[in-house]
């Protein structure tokens, strides 16, 4: 299993308030998998205090936008190394 | 008086000389052929307009427009349009804002105003149905935006200006609300004309055509908005800041005076660290539904928050990692009413300057502690603040260092790096007014933020850039805000950005360049309204005449040709569309010679689909998008252009 840094940007970052995790992973697709068990607990943690709290449902992980070490990779079959920093987005626009 | 609906049917002429006005005749041809907005100042400028005019002679005129849309109930229509000859630029500015100017104006019986002559002391102008009031602006003359606005009637909306326009700074902007109408310096004709404000107040409403369809109508366009993935999501939550961290990721976030396109403490910056420690609520325009706009707390009072570009121009671009300075400072430069793009991108060139011994001004990248003193200056024109009130390509004649003075036809560049986002280059490069990121097409939403299309060919990228500025146009004129057109991409291009169609659709997405390029030339031909694009339908419901795609095309194509031609006719020369030297000539990546902008390329393409020669439009083209103008006329203008340009 390599150690990677993965990292949540836009939407996917404000909706969970996860940041930064360090992962351990085979490849791609294992981030999607860690990632929206961490997000579960987040939320399950979440709403024993808040009742009304609405699971974050609108994000799909492995709908993200994903860079690994700063290029663009759609592919989940893709195989991570060591140190590798994955960056996951939502799309963004604006003017 | 209109048949039309949708319009108040009236537009006022001022004279500020005279101290009187009249209406202007505008007719319901006239509405056709430009729908409002921008469009219509741009028509109403071209037919006024004189070779050798400037922005600050007695007859240039500030043309204050509506769209149809205005105060129609329509979801984001609240935008107006402020029209005149730039004193950044010397050609024609248009500069949209979402306050209530605009509805309030409607209300009081007018699709819009015109300002003429200059008064002999400061004044301030007061609308109403009945009657035009001139009045002493003496005792606000001098004060900042708000101390202004509060001084002026509240049961009133209001344009004013602030410092910056009295003193004429080249890129000072008029506020409405907490709104600009930002680029291109209209404040300072404003100011120049002693023209501090302009209250308006009314009751009246423009007739609707089909009221009830249109309700039906209305609440689909807002469901559509509210559930895309940028208006409905990203924009409500992040607003525009939003962008720094994927700008950042694709390699287009301005640094360093536009020297790279990354920036190592990035996320102190960005829309991640504003929404999480910063924002205090969303704030919004009058008939909003993305509501973008950001409220922050600035020495503990509650103003408006930085958009991406000043996030990225006073960050990145400056070397500052300080949020909280950009917070202050974006307050800062609205209360002394300034165009914060043009502001931060001169302050960078001037600290290239000085870093380069060009210019001894004492500003330094990464050195943050006399910013504010110098927005001080700017904005009184002192000591260094008159060269900086300049802008950054006057700088550049006198200084030096016109391949970093990162600007086009005198206008800085918006946030956006284009040497990784060609497309965007050759918008910069092209956009009528100058270096606007709106006014070029907006290509980046396609190179690498919304989508993901391939950012560094040069292919398809002038046909679709002249769809998107033909198009973003028409919707500007209609009165819409320029994010609902970010719905025409389908959610799911957006949505699933793994998928293998969308990644096909995208791949294929450059070589559909020809198609398009029949669409721009032979706009009639989309005789259909899509759901996507709603602001055609819309026109129909609203003002009672067959609009479709088609008719934004070839409104938008009309509007685009006639205020190029204004442009040559104020003494654009021929080869103006240019970018400097560092984003055409140097790559971000040395390793990469593809990352730069490859502009005579991509002009090449641009040209010839448009139908323009070395950047005007051919007698041919001006006449298929109706622009009238006599042969005789034409031909002494582009003379003169071609002379020495």
């Amino acid at each position: 299993m390599a150690k990677v840094t993965v990292k949540l940007f836009g939407v996917l970052r404000v909706d969970t308030g996860l940041a930064t995790s360090e992962v351990s992973a085979n490849k791609l697709g294992d981030i999607f998998k860690f990632v929206n068990e961490e997000i579960t607990e987040i939320y399950e943690e979440r709403h024993r205090d808040d009742p009304e709290l609405e699971r974050p449902d609108a994000i799909s992980f492995s709908d993200a936008i994903v860079y690994i070490n700063g290029k663009r990779c759609p592919r989940k079959g893709r195989k991570l190394s060591d140190g590798d920093e994955i960056w996951l987005m939502s799309p963004a626009s604006g003017g | 008086m209109a048949e039309l609906k949708g319009y108040m049917g009236k537009v006022l002429l001022i004279d500020l000389t005279e101290q009187n006005h009249r209406l202007f005749p505008w007719t319901d041809k006239d509405r056709k052929r430009t729908i409002g907005g921008k469009i219509m100042a741009g028509d109403i400028l071209f037919q006024h307009v004189r070779p050798g005019m400037k922005a600050f002679d007695e007859d240039n005129w500030i043309v204050v427009t509506t769209g149809p849309l205005t105060g129609s109930g329509c979801p984001n229509t609240s935008r107006f349009n402020i029209s005149t000859i730039s004193p950044l630029t010397n050609i024609v500015t248009s500069s949209n804002c979402g306050g209530d100017f605009g509805l309030s104006l409607k209300r009081a019986g007018y699709d819009a105003v015109i300002f003429t002559g200059k008064a002999k002391e400061p004044t301030t102008v007061e609308i109403t149905a009945d009657d035009v009031k001139f009045k002493s602006a003496e005792d606000i003359w001098g004060l900042k935006i708000t101390e202004s606005q509060e001084k002026l009637p509240k049961d009133t909306d209001k344009l004013v200006i602030g410092p910056a326009g009295e003193n004429r700074v080249l890129y000072s902007c008029v506020f409405s609300g907490e709104r600009t109408s930002g680029r291109g310096g209209v404040g300072a004709v404003f100011g120049d004309k002693m023209l501090k404000a302009v209250t308006v107040k009314g009751v009246q409403t423009a007739p609707v055509a089909k009221p009830e369809k249109l309700k039906k109508f209305n609440r689909k366009w807002v469901k559509t908005l509210m559930t895309h993935p940028l208006t409905g999501r990203q924009l409500p939550k992040m607003g525009t800041a939003g962008l720094v961290s994927a700008m950042q990721a694709h390699g287009i976030l301005a640094t360093r005076n536009f020297s790279a396109g990354r920036y190592e403490d990035f996320e102190m910056v960005s829309g991640e660290e504003l929404t999480a420690n910063h924002l205090l609520s969303n704030s919004a325009c009058t008939t909003c539904v993305i509501r973008c706009g950001r409220a922050v707390k600035v020495d503990g009072k509650t103003v408006k928050g930085p958009e991406l570009e000043i996030l990225g121009l006073l960050g990145p671009n400056i070397l500052n990692n300080d949020i909280e300075q950009i917070l202050k400072w974006n307050y800062e430069l609205d209360e002394w009413g300034m165009d914060t793009i043009s502001a931060a991108g001169t302050i960078a060139f001037a600290m290239e300057l000085n870093e380069k011994g060009m210019w001894d001004c004492g500003l330094e990248f990464g050195k943050t502690d006399n910013i504010s003193e110098t927005f001080e200056k700017i904005a009184h024109r002192e000591g260094i603040g008159d060269e900086l009130a300049n802008g950054s390509k006057r700088m550049s004649d006198k200084f030096g260092g016109k391949e970093f003075a990162i600007q086009a036809k005198g206008m800085e560049l918006a946030a956006y790096e284009p040497r990784r986002a060609v497309g965007m280059g050759l918008g910069y490069a092209t956009a009528n007014r100058g270096g606007c990121h709106l006014n070029a097409g907006y290509m980046v939403v396609l190179e690498g933020l919304g989508l993901d299309v391939d950012s560094l060919t040069p292919h398809g990228k002038a046909a679709i850039t002249i769809m998107f500025q033909n198009l973003m146009e028409a919707i500007s004129a209609c009165g819409s805000c320029m994010f609902t057109s970010y719905a025409v991409f389908p959610g799911f291009l957006v949505e699933k950005p793994n998928w293998l169609l969308t990644r096909a659709i995208l791949t294929a997405f450059p070589y559909v360049g020809p198609a398009v390029n029949i669409l721009n030339k032979f706009t009639r031909l989309a005789q259909i309204n899509i759901p996507l694009i709603p602001h055609s339908k819309a026109l129909n419901l609203v003002c009672d005449f067959h609009a479709t795609l088609g008719t934004l095309l070839t409104v938008g194509s009309h509007g685009y040709n006639m205020e190029r031609m204004a442009n040559v006719i104020l003494g654009q020369k021929a080869g103006a569309d240019k970018l400097p030297k560092r984003l055409t000539e140097v790559p971000q990546d040395p390793n990469d010679p593809r990352t730069k902008v490859p502009l005579e390329r991509l002009k090449k393409d641009y040209y010839r689909a448009r139908g323009w020669k070395d950047g005007i439009p051919t007698y041919k083209t001006l006449k298929r998008f109706n622009v009238d103008m006599s042969k005789d006329y034409y031909d002494r203008v582009v003379r003169e252009a071609r002379a020495d340009g």
